[in-house]
């Protein structure tokens, strides 16, 4: 059975002012596989996330990237989300004064509007986030409130959960999803990530610590430091970081 | 001298006394002048500018069937290109709305308080507004009465081959624990084929007991000036709580003087500002605490794009006697462009002890990594920039008291 490559990095470099961050980085996820990327810290996880999300300050200087065959790099923040894009932040953005209502719905009819769909109305709208929310403990005095503004971490993080399941990307970056939640935020919240997966949606797991993968479990494991990917394997891998740690990896440098 | 003081004949320039008014009004003008770029209160805002161009006062006026959309109930009061037109519109008992004119020659009430609020020795565009005192409306509200729907007053202006200057001067009385809601909707419509200039007088006399909430829109076409002085007079325990937003002309000054001139009384004079091009938006008050145990609090947001400027010039006065007063003042402006501007003057003349007072004054950008997360869902950058600048404006137009008038400026804001 031929697999069908959506997200294709090749030689990835990229700087942030004058520092190289990602050296040289190559990983293919085909439809519907989740990757777990793992590292010590300061091996440019999040680098590696903005560069794919087209966040602004990060320099491109070489190699290239393909989703669903297109050009990732030349499309702008926005298109990339359109395009099936997801990115769940370490530290969502608290926006005051803007109700999270109010910005997911500009969110769902943005990305409606790029594939020609109708706008869903109020009604339609609220009847959607209250569905999927329920499965998440996100209720509707929450989405009343500023956007992401004195939510807890746990709270923040389900909203990031909320906003994939209403999205629908078809792939989605979690970086470093499980920092700072207790043991019953990350069921919650892991449960909501299983809940996507299709066969066809696919994960580029980012984190530190093996404890997500028992709930969200990989189908690939690669060892991120320096830039690049210096190891690969199937889940064991992770148990086996957990034990040993990333010393070895970081010596090699 | 400048083209903005002409003689035209104006209704009743036979009467002696109502000629001294005007001709003190021409003389004090005459003695200042426009103001230069060397006069301290409008030394950010180029009044040059103001008075380069020939202006054209229409000495007839001319009908237009154009309509104001107002998403509120409300009674309408409407001038079209400076002249007053009657409207259709049944006011409730206990409210009375007379053209100026008519209030100057048949209700002598009015001269207790018409052209006596502001010193035109100070204010040389009032000075030539009271050259001209014809054009405006006298509105009362009785003792006690509190009106239900708001009174708009439009300006309306439909800008003709000429550069057209015009002159307008309301007077605005509440007795006695009278309440109202003010509208002052300054628009236009057509083609900007020539500049105008729209010169404001308002005198607010308030009552003891009295409330008033004034929200004022200046959305006059692009090329347009627009220059407005509102004096208010608050006597004890009333309250002035107002809201002006600008986003309209070419240069735009909104000026509020407030005079709390006995115990109890308080103002509120809110602002924003939205603009981009090469506009120059100015917001001016001054907050004069007179008595003791008057309060005032004043919040000013603006949003500068392009090659824009905005002004705020904010002074709270305490006089000697005015103790266990209170006063605060905070103005916020948005750039979002490289070569936006902003000139801030804050000023508090304090001559009490005892007395609590604040000033603050910030400016910052649209934030970064706000837009990215916004973008990084799927939204546009343009989309994401307005959604910002809603948020930044929602506290300061989130004072307007009434709903329906609240949720028109948030359109209008836009």
């Amino acid at each position: 059975m031929s697999k069908t490559p959506l997200l294709e990095i090749e030689d990835l470099c990229a700087r942030v002012e004058d520092k190289e961050i990602i050296k040289g980085f190559n990983l293919t996820i085909n439809e519907g596989e989740v990757h777990a990327l793992m590292g010590p810290n300061g091996a440019g996880k999040s680098t590696l996330s903005n560069v794919l999300c087209g966040k602004k300050g990060y320099e491109v200087t070489g190699g290239s990237v393909r989703f669903k065959g297109k050009d990732l790099l030349s499309m702008s923040p926005e298109d990339r989300a359109r395009e099936g894009i997801f990115l769940s932040m370490q530290y969502p953005v608290e926006i005051p004064g803007v109700p999270t209502s109010t910005f997911l719905k500009h969110a769902v009819n943005a990305i409606r509007k790029y594939h020609n769909l109708p706008e869903l109305d109020t009604m339609e709208f609220l009847k959607m986030v209250r569905e999927e929310g329920r499965k998440l403990g996100v209720d509707s005095e929450m989405i009343k409130r500023p956007l992401n503004v004195g939510f807890s971490g746990g709270e923040k993080k389900r909203l990031e959960i909320l906003q994939m399941s209403i999205l629908k990307p078809s792939f989605a970056i979690m970086d470093e999803v499980d920092s700072g939640l207790d043991i019953d935020a990350l069921k919650v919240v892991s449960e909501g990530v299983n809940a996507l997966r299709d066969g066809k949606f696919s994960m580029l797991v980012i984190t530190h610590y093996q404890r997500l993968l028992n709930y969200v479990v990989p189908d690939f494991v690669h060892v991120y430091a320096d830039g690049h990917i210096v190891k690969s394997g199937n889940k064991d891998l992770a148990l086996e970081l957990e034990e040993k740690g990333y010393a070895e990896f970081v010596k090699e440098k | 001298m400048s083209s903005l003081l002409q003689k035209i004949p104006l209704i009743g320039k036979e009467i002696p006394w109502l000629n001294d008014v005007r001709q003190k009004g021409a003389e004090a003008f005459a003695k200042t002048g426009v103001p230069t770029a060397k006069t301290e209160a409008w030394k950010y805002t180029k009044p040059r500018e103001l008075c380069g161009d020939d202006f054209v006062i229409k000495q007839s006026k001319k009908d237009s069937d154009w309509k104001a959309d107002l998403p509120f109930e409300a009674y309408q009061i409407r001038f079209e290109n400076g002249y007053f037109c009657p409207q259709e519109s049944t006011l409730p008992q206990g409210v009375e709305v007379v053209p100026l004119i008519e209030a100057m020659l048949f209700h002598p009430e009015v001269w207790k308080h018409l052209c006596k609020m502001a010193d035109i020795n100070k204010y040389p565009f009032a000075a030539l507004n009271q050259s001209y005192l014809n054009e405006g409306v006298y509105i009362r509200i009785e003792k006690n009465v509190e009106l239900k729907k708001p009174l708009v007053i439009i300006s309306h202006t439909t800008p003709g081959e000429e550069n057209l200057f015009f002159n307008l001067h309301n007077l605005i009385v509440l007795e006695e624990n009278a309440a109202a809601t003010l509208v002052e909707y300054h628009t236009w419509s057509g083609e900007v084929k020539s500049r105008y200039f729209a010169n404001l007088v308002n005198e607010i006399y308030l009552s003891a007991g009295a409330h008033l909430e004034h929200i004022k829109v200046q959305a006059e076409a692009f090329k347009a000036n627009h220059v407005a002085l509102s004096v208010v007079a608050a006597n004890k325990d009333s309250e002035y709580k107002s809201f002006c937003l600008q986003r309209g002309a070419n240069i735009g000054r909104n000026e509020t003087l407030v005079k709390l001139q006995e115990s109890g009384a308080c103002a509120e004079v809110n602002a924003a500002y939205i603009m981009n091009g090469w506009a120059t938006l100015d917001t001016t008050t001054d907050i004069e605490h007179l008595s003791a145990q008057t309060t005032s609090h004043q919040l000013v947001k603006g949003v500068i794009g392009g090659d824009a400027k905005g002004v705020f010039q904010g002074k709270i006065h305490i006089a000697p006697n005015a103790v266990k007063t209170e006063g605060n003042q905070l103005h916020k402006a948005l750039l979002l462009s490289n070569t936006a501007e902003v000139d801030v003057k804050p000023e508090l003349e304090i001559f009490a002890d005892d007395v609590k007072c604040s000033h603050g004054a910030a400016s910052g950008e649209l934030d970064e990594d706000q837009l990215f997360y916004m973008r990084s869902r799927g939204i546009g950058l343009e989309e994401a920039r307005q959604i910002l600048i809603d948020a930044y404006l929602e506290d300061v137009i989130g004072k307007i008291k009434h709903e329906g008038i609240r949720n028109w400026v948030e359109k209008e804001a836009k």
